[in-house]
């Protein structure tokens, strides 16, 4: 599904600061990946520079998507093949209702893929079955776009519109930070029941909370924009444990290794 | 001679002699003529080193011939698809600011409302047109209110009884045609809503062609206790055109005026709503949208002015700029002395598209009582990027993402508007607006 290959990337304004330096991950179809690490690693940066964000720049290394780079595409262009970014801090926009918002978008997708698109009575049917999800209420729709949205129902609208877009890959950065464990158990509820064996998700996340209802089939650790350590569930357990530290240390020693 | 002077020697000049030799159609009007074409040869014309002018220039309405729009030759085009389909038989309609009675109808207005062209009634020597006309629009030592009263003729009188509450919205069309020559138009336009009654306007400048001209129009409104007078003003003028307007309204005790004013065209645009109390307890809003871009000037002088206690009064002011427009927002709140109990909110906001777009804002505060609540602001801001790009994610192209926030940002000041079909072509403006937005960005 997603192939990075020796991903450098800077900020677009700032070619000197680097801040992803060669990451490599593959991510298969239908698989569930949660990215790890310290603040300040890359892993946001990584998510936003999947979905295309124009504030970095891409210096080296490849993006595949299906097979084909999407290093030239714009974001609604990676939105229309299937690509998803749930945001960490959700973006308002007073006086545009969820529903407009996501009935363009879809419509928008459906179209660029071939498919028919949905008019404004089969659009309610559609998202109200999809509310379900994330435990809303139809009056959900009518709302402004995270406008006064508290920080649980914003996340909680992000995993709403990833279920109306039914995006083959999501990004979901941080989605569960800032959330009361009642509320992270509605988000990891409805992540379950959209991916599928066709849909693929990585979870950008600091804690291993989330992963104990989000079970992950591989997880990786970001460490100053690279990944440190790729495993499996045990290791955001040892991670919740022991901290980062032993990795900066087994970085250092491996970055010691090359040098000599 | 001094520069003043011979700023005075420009056509405007030329044009006042020209009309001090024509009759009114009535005495009475004969005499306000006379009466403001003196007081033009005494007041000087405003400059950039006035306070009130400085930031823009008067240059092009100088310099520019326009010759007098009245008995011009006009081309007009089938002008329907600009009718308000909730005006239907509550239209009046004005041709380079002649009245054109072919185009308007009022049938569907209660036989209690007057209304139709003010020249008539005042030919006519209607009582209420002799004690209210002037008493609102006509600033004091404003030259140009001096000049619309100069060349009274044609224009709107609307007179609301007593207790009558008017559902179908009154549409004041006024159509400036495409000419050869540059011309010059005024209109004045005079509503009286009496005591408990209610009425929607529409006041809509449409410029048919791009072509100069120079529109003068001249808008009062009296409302007496507990009367409710809504009141929109388009301003869709064309692009290489002068807008210079006046707004005075005068609010009675429990009286409600409701304002919102949408700048979209013209070269060069100046309104000047000023809204007094007359009595206790009022509401009033002076609401505004601008959506400029190119090389448009838009600047906006308003004077809200609280003269008795338990007044609230609001004023949103939002501006779009793209290009390199400018936009210029002078809001002065005047709490006279014992006016207490106030509570006036001001607010100008300003969404800069571009990097050689131009704001100037000022709030201006002359506060004399001391229980008063006055909130007041003013932000430069520009898109976001991390909301478009949000946006985009979602799979909406650039031109649809800016759009949307474009809206979204505008909206809070068009959503209160009483007409549908008014909303709705606000809309379709900004859609038009933001499509030029991404034209001139795929062209430099």
């Amino acid at each position: 599904m997603l192939e990075i290959k020796d991903l450098h990337v800077c900020v677009a304004e700032d070619p000197s600061e680097k801040i992803l330096k060669g990451v490599n991950l593959t991510i298969g179809k239908g698989e569930i990946h949660a990215i790890m690490g310290p603040n300040g690693s890359g892993k946001s940066t990584l998510s936003k520079v999947v979905a295309g964000h124009e504030a970095y720049e891409v210096t080296q290394g490849d993006i595949l998507f299906e097979g084909e780079s999407i290093l030239e595409l714009d974001p609604d262009e990676r939105a229309h093949k299937g690509i998803f970014l749930a945001f960490q801090y959700p973006v308002e926009v007073p006086g545009v209702t969820n529903k407009n918002l996501l009935r363009q978008a879809l419509n928008t997708i459906a179209k660029e893929q071939g498919r028919e698109e949905l008019d404004p009575l089969e659009f309610e049917d559609y998202a109200h079955e999809k509310l379900q999800l994330v435990d809303m209420k139809p009056e959900f729709l009518e709302r402004s776009v995270n406008a006064g949205f508290s920080g649980g129902e914003k996340k909680r609208n992000e995993i709403f519109q990833m279920a109306v877009l039914n995006p083959k890959l999501s990004f979901l950065d941080e989605t569960d930070s800032g959330l009361d464990i009642d509320a992270l158990k509605i988000v990891a509820n409805g992540i379950n029941q959209i991916a599928d064996e066709e849909k693929s998700v990585v979870m950008v996340t600091h804690y291993q909370r989330i992963l104990d209802y989000v079970q992950p089939d591989f997880v990786h650790v970001m460490i100053d924009g690279k990944i440190a350590k790729s495993g499996e569930k045990d290791l955001a357990l040892k991670l919740e444990e022991q901290g980062y530290d032993w990795l900066h240390e087994e970085v250092a020693v491996s970055v010691n290794g090359e040098q000599n | 001679m001094t520069k003043l002077k011979q700023t005075k020697q420009t056509f405007l000049q030329d044009l006042l002699d020209f009309q001090g030799s024509l009759n009114g159609k009535s005495q009475f009007l004969d005499e306000v003529r006379l009466k403001a074409a003196d007081e033009v040869r005494n007041t000087p014309f405003p400059h950039r080193k006035d306070e009130d002018w400085r930031f823009i220039s008067l240059r092009d309405l100088y310099s520019d011939n326009y010759q007098l729009a009245d008995g011009m030759e006009v081309s007009l085009p089938d002008i329907s698809e600009h009718y308000l389909p909730e005006s239907e038989g509550a239209r009046m309609v004005f041709v380079n600011g002649s009245f054109s009675e072919k185009h308007s109808s009022t049938e569907a207005l209660p036989e209690e409302v007057e209304i139709g062209n003010l020249a008539d009634f005042a030919s006519e020597d209607h009582p209420l047109v002799k004690e209210h006309l002037g008493k609102y629009g006509n600033f004091e030592g404003d030259v140009f209110s001096s000049f619309n009263a100069a060349f009274l003729s044609d224009g709107v009188f609307i007179h609301v009884p007593e207790g009558l509450k008017v559902d179908t919205p009154v549409h004041l069309l006024f159509v400036q045609t495409d000419a050869e020559v540059n011309y010059f138009a005024t209109s004045r336009s005079l509503v009286l809503a009496d005591a408990n009654s209610e009425i929607t306007i529409v006041e809509d400048y449409i410029g048919l062609g791009n072509n100069k001209y120079f529109n003068l129009p001249v808008f009062e409104v009296n409302l007496e206790e507990k009367a409710f007078v809504k009141h929109t003003k388009i301003q869709r003028e064309s692009k290489e055109a002068i807008h210079v307007a006046r707004t005075g309204a005068f609010v009675a005790k429990h009286a409600n005026y409701e304002s919102y004013t949408i700048t979209l065209g013209a070269k060069l645009s100046r309104n000047e709503p000023r809204i007094s109390q007359r009595d206790e307890e009022v509401e009033f809003t002076v609401d505004g949208l601008v959506l400029i871009d190119g090389d448009q000037v838009s600047d906006t002088h308003s004077v809200m002015d609280h003269r008795f206690s338990h007044a609230e009064s609001h004023q949103l002011h939002k501006c779009v700029i793209n290009g390199k427009a400018h936009s210029v927002f002078n809001g002065k709140i005047f709490v006279r002395k014992d006016a207490q109990k106030i509570d006036s909110f001001q607010e100008n906001r300003n969404l800069l598209l571009s990097r050689k777009g131009l704001v100037n804002t000022k709030p201006q505060l002359e506060i004399f009582a001391d229980d008063v609540v006055c909130t007041h602001g003013a932000t430069v801001g520009q898109l976001e990027e991390d909301e478009v790009f949000y946006l985009k994610s979602r799979g909406l192209n650039d031109q649809q993402a800016r759009e949307l926030l474009i809206y979204a940002f505008a909206l809070e000041t068009i959503e209160n508007i009483a007409v549908d079909s008014v909303q709705k072509l606000l809309v379709d403006e900004v859609h038009k607006y933001t499509e030029r937005q991404l034209d001139s960005q795929l062209t430099t």
